[in-house]
C-alpha cells in the first residue's frame, strides 16, 4: 500500500526526472545544431554562446493589520510567507528556431487563519478539514513556461509551447487580457505593486502566430489558439470569492484562501434561485463549480494592428472559454427538491453550477501621443482598450422575493421577505445581455522639482477609467455569488504614479484603485535597490481596502488590510 | 575713426577663431600628470581636467587616421550639390552622404549645417550597439558618489532606411523614405529589466515627435511613451534621451553656434573594451591619448524651458563624431561632462571603419556617473520587417533579437 504522502513524494519525484530529463533532452538537441560534439570545448561554447540562465529567488512576507471580525480575526497574523525560485533559460538553436524555459518552484505553508475561518464558517460545524500543506505551492517538473519561437522567414513568427498570450492597453487590471487565466488565490486582488500581473496569469498551451504584412505601417495579423489540454483549473480564474463555491468532496473545491470573501459575507445563495417547496423557509445550495471539460474549452483569437500615421489601432475577435471569475454564472440544474421524504420538515435543495460560458468577444484597442493641444502642453500617450460581449450572461433574481406562482411579494413574518428570490420572468435565473466594457487611460511624465533630489527625474503617472454598460438592462441583475445588483453603468477609476530617488534606489509607487459606487483599494509600495548590487531589491508594500460595505466589490476584501515585504534576488 | 575702430572690434569678435587651448606641443610619448596638467588645459573637459591635477596620468599616443569610406564619399559628391537650408534650419532635398562638404567657416548658417554633418555622419546602414563588445552586449555601469557600482546590459539595433550604402535596397528601402533612423533596444540584465524592448522611430518631418513603444515584461504589453519630455534622466544613468550618442535631440528644435576649431584630446583607437579602470572610479587607465582636430558647437534650445540652455560639441573633423560634450545648467553652473572614445571596427567586408567605443558621462554637480561600452557592429542586414511592432512581443526575458 502507498500512503497518501508517500505517493506525493513519488509523484514529486517523478516531475523532478521529468524536468532533468526535458532539459537534458534539450541540451542534447541543441548541440547537434552548434556542434558535432557534446563534448569538451564545444559544448562549453554551446553554452557560452546560445545559451543563457536568469531568474530568481523571492521572499514574499505578508502581516495582516486589520481588525477582522468575529468570525474571521486576522490581525497582526501572518498571512504570507512565499518562497518562490524561478530558474529561465534562453537557448538560441539558430537564427529560426529559440527556446525559452522557465519553472516556478512555489513554497508556502499553511495559515492557521484561513484554517480556523475555515472550521469556523463551513456547515455543518466541523466540516471544514485543514488546508493541503501545497494549497499554494507549485512543485510542478512541467515547465511554468516553455515555448519553441520559430522564425519562417523575416516576416513570421510562430510561437508554440506554454504561454502567456496579453491583449490590450491597460496597466494594473485586466480588461482584453483575457487570454490568460490568472490565479488570485494568493495575491491581493489590485495590488499590482506586490504581485504584477505577469506574476499572477497561468500560463497555457497554445500556438501564437505574428504576421507582419506591412512593417512601415505595423499591420501585423494575428491569430492563436488555445486548445485548452491544462488541467481543468487551469483553464479559468482562481478567484478568492469563488473558490468558497464546492460541494464539499474531495476535488479541492472547497477552499477558504486568505483573500476569500469573509465568512458572514458567504450567505445562502441558494434562495435566490429557488423558492422553499416545503414549510421550512430554508433553501440549500448544492453547488459545483463547473470546470470545462476537453471538448469545449478550445479559444481562438485573431486580430489585425496597424498604425494611421501616430495613431496605433487594433481590432480583433476571440471565441471559446471565457476564463474570467467576474463573469462566471450560475446555473440551476433541475428543478428544487426536498432534502428529505415527502412531508418531513425539511429543507428545499437546488443543484447549482458555477460555469465560465464560451463567449464572443469582439476587441478594439489604440493608442496615441498627444503633444500640445491648442498651446496647452498635454505631453501624454493616450489609450483606450474596448471590448464587446454579445450575450453575455448574468444571473438575475427579484428583488425582494416574491411568490411567482401568485406575483406577490412575500410580506414579514415570512422570513423571505425584504430578501432577494428567484427571478419570476426568467426561470432559470438568468438573462443575456450585450455588454461593452471599456478602458480609458493617460500616461505622463511629469516633472516636480520641489519633490525631487534630481528635478530632471520624472514622475511617471497614470489615470485610467473603466467602463461596463450593460445594454438592455433589467432590474436585478447581480452577481453570481451574492445579492448585490449590478449597475447598468459599473465604473472603476485607477491612479498611479511612481518616481525615483537617488539614482533610482529608492523607488515608491503608488497605485490606487476607486469603484464610483464606493469601494476603494490603495496599494503603496517602496522599493529599495542597493547601489552597490542591481540583483537585489526589497520591497515594503501594502493592501489597502474599504468602501461602503463588505459584500462587494473591493469591499469583500475590506477587513483583510495587510503589508508585506517582498526581498528579491535576481541571477 | 572711432566707427572703424568699432567695427574692426566686432569683427574679431564674431569671428570663429581658433579657440584658446594649451599650445599643441604634445607629442606621443607624453605624459601629463598633476606637474604639468596646463599642457592640455582647454584640451579636455574641465572635470576631467581637475582629476589630472589631483593625481592621474595619462600619456599621449600616435594619432589614428581614418579613411572616409568611399560609398559615403562618393554619395556626399553625387548628392550634396543640392542640398540647402530652410527657413527654419530643415534639411533640403538631402538624399544621402554628408549634407555640406565645403565649409565656409564664416558662413552665418555654419553652426546649423555643422549639426546636420554630425546627424548624418557616416553610421553605416545599420549596426548593432554593442556588437562588437565580447558578448555582443553593451555594458553600462552606473557609479555612485561613493563608489558604488551597477551594472545592466542591453543591445540595440539601428537602421538607417533612407541612407542606405553597402546594403541594397539603395539608397533608401521604398516606403521608409520619411524616416530618418528606428532603434530597437533590447534590456537583458538584471533578470527584473530583462525583456523590457523599445522601438523608437524618427521621422524626417520636423514637426512629428519620434515614436515610442515600450514593451514591458511585467504586463507582457505594449505601451506607448511620450517622447516630448526629452529632458527626463534616464535614472539610473545621467543621460536623458538627447544625450545619446552625445546629441540625440531633433534638429531643427535647436540653434547652433559655431564656436571655433580647436585641438583637443581624443581617443580614437581604444584598445580593451569596457576600458580598465579602478573599481568605482570612471576614469580610464592603461588607454592613451592624441590630439585631434574638432569643430566646437555650441547648442542652445529653442524651448526656454529645455533643461540644457548650453551643451557644446567638439566633432570630429573628419568623422564628425564627438570627443567631448558639455553641458551647463540654467544657473550657468557646469553640470555634465561627457566624453566618448572610438576604436577601429572591420565591416562585413572586411573594410576597416571606426566606432564608438565607451561613452563616460559624469555629473559634477552629484558626483554619479555612468559608463557605457557600445562598440557597434555595422552593415549587419538587418531585414526592414525587424523594426515592427511584432518584434517587440518575440522577445524573452533575457533573450534576443532573431
Amino acid at each position: 500500500m502507498i500512503f497518501p504522502q508517500r505517493w506525493c513524494m513519488k509523484k514529486k519525484q517523478g516531475r523532478l526526472f521529468l524536468a532533468v530529463a526535458a532539459f537534458s533532452l534539450i541540451a542534447c538537441l541543441s548541440a547537434n545544431a552548434s556542434a558535432q560534439s557534446i563534448l569538451g570545448n564545444d559544448w562549453e561554447k554551446f553554452f557560452t554562446e546560445k545559451v543563457s540562465f536568469g531568474g530568481y529567488v523571492e521572499n514574499t512576507t505578508g502581516l495582516s493589520i486589520s481588525h477582522g471580525s468575529r468570525y474571521f480575526n486576522t490581525s497582526n497574523r501572518f498571512i504570507m510567507n512565499r518562497f518562490v525560485v524561478q530558474p529561465e533559460f534562453n537557448v538560441d538553436l539558430s537564427e529560426k528556431f529559440k527556446l525559452f524555459l522557465s519553472w516556478r518552484f512555489v513554497a508556502e505553508p499553511r495559515y492557521s487563519a484561513e484554517t480556523k475561518s475555515r472550521e469556523a464558517s463551513v456547515q455543518p460545524a466541523g466540516a471544514g478539514g485543514p488546508l493541503p500543506v501545497d494549497f499554494y505551492s507549485e512543485y510542478k517538473g512541467v515547465p511554468w513556461e516553455a515555448v519553441a519561437d520559430i522564425f519562417p522567414n523575416d516576416r513570421l513568427h510562430v510561437r508554440i509551447g506554454r504561454q502567456f498570450i496579453s491583449w490590450g492597453e491597460t496597466d494594473g487590471a485586466r480588461l482584453l487580457d483575457v487570454i490568460n487565466p490568472q490565479d488570485l488565490t494568493f495575491a491581493p486582488p489590485a495590488a499590482p505593486n506586490l504581485f504584477n500581473l505577469d506574476e499572477t496569469r497561468v500560463p497555457q498551451w497554445g500556438m501564437r502566430m505574428l504576421y507582419t504584412v506591412r512593417p512601415v505601417s505595423n499591420t501585423i495579423f494575428e491569430f492563436f489558439a488555445n486548445p485548452g489540454f491544462e488541467a481543468k483549473k487551469d483553464r479559468v480564474d482562481n478567484f478568492a470569492p469563488t473558490n468558497d463555491i464546492g460541494d464539499g468532496t474531495a476535488d479541492g473545491d472547497l477552499r477558504y484562501g486568505r483573500w476569500s470573501s469573509h465568512p458572514e459575507d458567504r450567505t445562502s445563495v441558494a434562495a435566490m434561485f429557488a423558492n422553499p417547496v416545503g414549510p421550512v423557509p430554508v433553501v440549500v445550495p448544492l453547488a459545483k463549480r463547473d470546470y470545462p471539460d476537453a471538448g469545449d474549452n478550445w479559444k481562438i483569437g485573431t486580430r489585425i494592428k496597424h498604425n494611421f500615421g501616430a495613431l496605433s489601432v487594433g481590432v480583433g475577435y476571440i471565441w471559446g472559454y471565457n476564463p474570467q471569475a467576474s463573469d462566471m454564472v450560475f446555473k440551476t440544474k433541475g428543478v428544487p427538491f426536498l432534502l428529505g421524504p415527502p412531508g418531513s420538515p425539511t429543507p428545499t435543495g437546488i443543484r447549482l453550477r458555477l460555469v465560465n460560458d464560451r463567449t464572443n468577444l469582439f476587441a478594439a484597442h489604440f493608442n496615441y501621443p498627444v503633444g500640445d493641444v491648442f498651446g496647452i502642453p498635454i505631453k501624454s500617450a493616450m489609450r483606450g482598450e474596448f471590448a464587446f460581449y454579445p450575450n453575455k450572461p448574468y444571473n438575475i433574481s427579484e428583488f425582494p422575493a416574491k411568490d411567482c406562482t401568485t406575483n406577490t411579494v412575500f410580506l414579514p413574518p415570512n422570513p423571505r421577505a425584504r430578501r432577494a428570490g428567484p427571478s419570476c420572468d426568467h426561470p432559470d435565473n438568468l438573462v443575456e445581455k450585450n455588454t461593452i466594457r471599456y478602458a480609458i487611460g493617460f500616461d505622463r511624465s511629469t516633472f516636480i522639482p520641489f519633490l525631487q533630489d534630481d528635478p530632471w527625474r520624472a514622475f511617471r503617472m497614470t489615470f485610467q477609467i473603466f467602463q461596463t454598460i450593460i445594454l438592455d438592462h433589467e432590474e436585478g441583475m447581480r452577481s453570481f455569488g451574492h445579492a448585490q445588483k449590478i449597475n447598468q453603468v459599473s465604473t472603476l477609476l485607477t491612479f498611479r504614479v511612481n518616481t525615483g530617488y537617488l539614482g533610482d534606489t529608492i523607488l515608491p509607487d503608488i497605485f490606487i484603485g476607486y469603484d464610483v459606487a464606493g469601494y476603494y483599494i490603495v496599494n503603496p509600495a517602496i522599493s529599495y535597490q542597493p547601489p552597490w548590487n542591481e540583483k537585489i531589491k526589497m520591497t515594503l508594500t501594502s493592501a489597502i481596502y474599504g468602501g461602503r460595505n463588505k459584500y462587494k466589490s473591493l469591499g469583500f476584501f475590506s477587513e483583510k488590510d495587510s503589508v508585506f515585504l517582498q526581498l528579491r534576488y535576481q541571477f | 575713426m572711432l566707427a572703424i575702430l568699432l567695427t574692426i572690434i566686432v569683427g574679431i569678435a564674431s569671428t570663429p577663431l581658433r579657440l584658446q587651448a594649451a599650445e599643441p606641443d604634445l607629442k606621443p610619448g607624453d605624459k601629463i600628470g598633476p606637474n604639468n596638467w596646463q599642457r592640455i588645459q582647454g584640451m579636455v573637459g574641465e572635470n576631467f581636467l581637475n582629476r589630472v591635477k589631483a593625481g592621474h596620468t595619462i600619456e599621449i599616443k600616435q594619432p589614428k587616421l581614418y579613411k572616409p569610406l568611399k560609398e559615403y564619399a562618393d554619395a556626399t559628391a553625387k548628392y550634396s550639390g543640392k542640398v540647402s537650408l530652410g527657413p527654419n534650419g530643415e534639411l533640403l532635398n538631402y538624399v544621402a552622404g554628408q549634407p555640406f562638404p565645403n565649409l565656409n567657416l564664416k558662413d552665418p548658417q555654419i553652426g546649423q549645417k555643422l549639426a546636420w554633418n554630425f546627424f548624418w555622419r557616416w553610421l553605416g546602414d545599420d549596426y548593432q550597439t554593442g556588437g562588437a563588445v565580447k558578448g555582443g552586449k553593451i555594458i553600462r555601469y552606473v557609479i555612485e558618489k561613493d563608489g558604488a557600482e551597477r551594472r545592466a546590459d542591453l543591445t540595440s539595433y539601428f537602421i538607417f532606411p533612407k541612407t542606405r550604402y553597402m546594403l541594397d535596397p539603395k539608397p533608401a528601402i521604398p516606403g521608409y523614405e520619411h524616416i530618418d533612423y528606428m532603434q530597437l533596444r533590447v534590456d537583458s540584465y538584471p533578470r527584473d529589466a530583462a525583456g523590457t524592448t523599445t522601438l523608437e522611430i524618427r521621422y524626417d518631418d520636423p514637426k512629428r515627435a519620434d515614436d515610442l513603444y515600450i514593451y514591458i515584461p511585467s504586463i507582457r504589453r505594449i505601451r506607448r511613451a511620450t517622447t516630448t519630455q526629452r529632458c527626463q534622466t534616464l535614472a539610473p544613468s545621467e543621460f536623458n534621451l538627447d544625450d545619446i550618442n552625445s546629441f540625440n535631440g531633433k534638429i531643427t528644435d535647436f540653434n547652433y553656434k559655431f564656436l571655433g576649431e580647436k585641438k583637443m584630446l581624443a581617443n580614437l583607437s581604444q584598445e580593451r573594451m569596457p576600458f580598465p579602470r579602478k573599481t568605482g572610479d570612471y576614469l580610464p587607465l592603461d588607454e592613451k591619448w592624441e590630439v585631434v582636430d574638432t569643430y566646437v558647437l555650441e547648442i542652445t534650445p529653442k524651448d526656454s524651458s529645455y533643461c540644457y540652455p548650453r551643451k557644446v560639441l567638439h566633432l570630429n573633423k573628419m568623422t564628425f563624431d564627438t570627443h567631448w560634450t558639455l553641458i551647463w545648467d540654467k544657473r550657468g553652473d557646469y553640470w555634465k561632462e561627457q566624453f566618448g572614445m572610438f576604436t577601429p571596427v572591420k565591416l562585413p567586408d572586411g573594410r576597416e571603419a571606426w566606432s564608438v567605443g565607451d561613452v563616460t558621462i559624469v555629473n559634477v554637480q552629484n558626483g554619479r556617473s555612468t559608463i557605457v561600452t557600445s562598440t557597434r557592429a555595422y552593415n549587419q542586414g538587418y531585414p526592414i520587417s525587424m523594426f515592427s511592432l511584432a518584434t517587440l512581443e518575440t522577445v524573452m526575458r533575457g533573450g534576443s533579437i532573431r
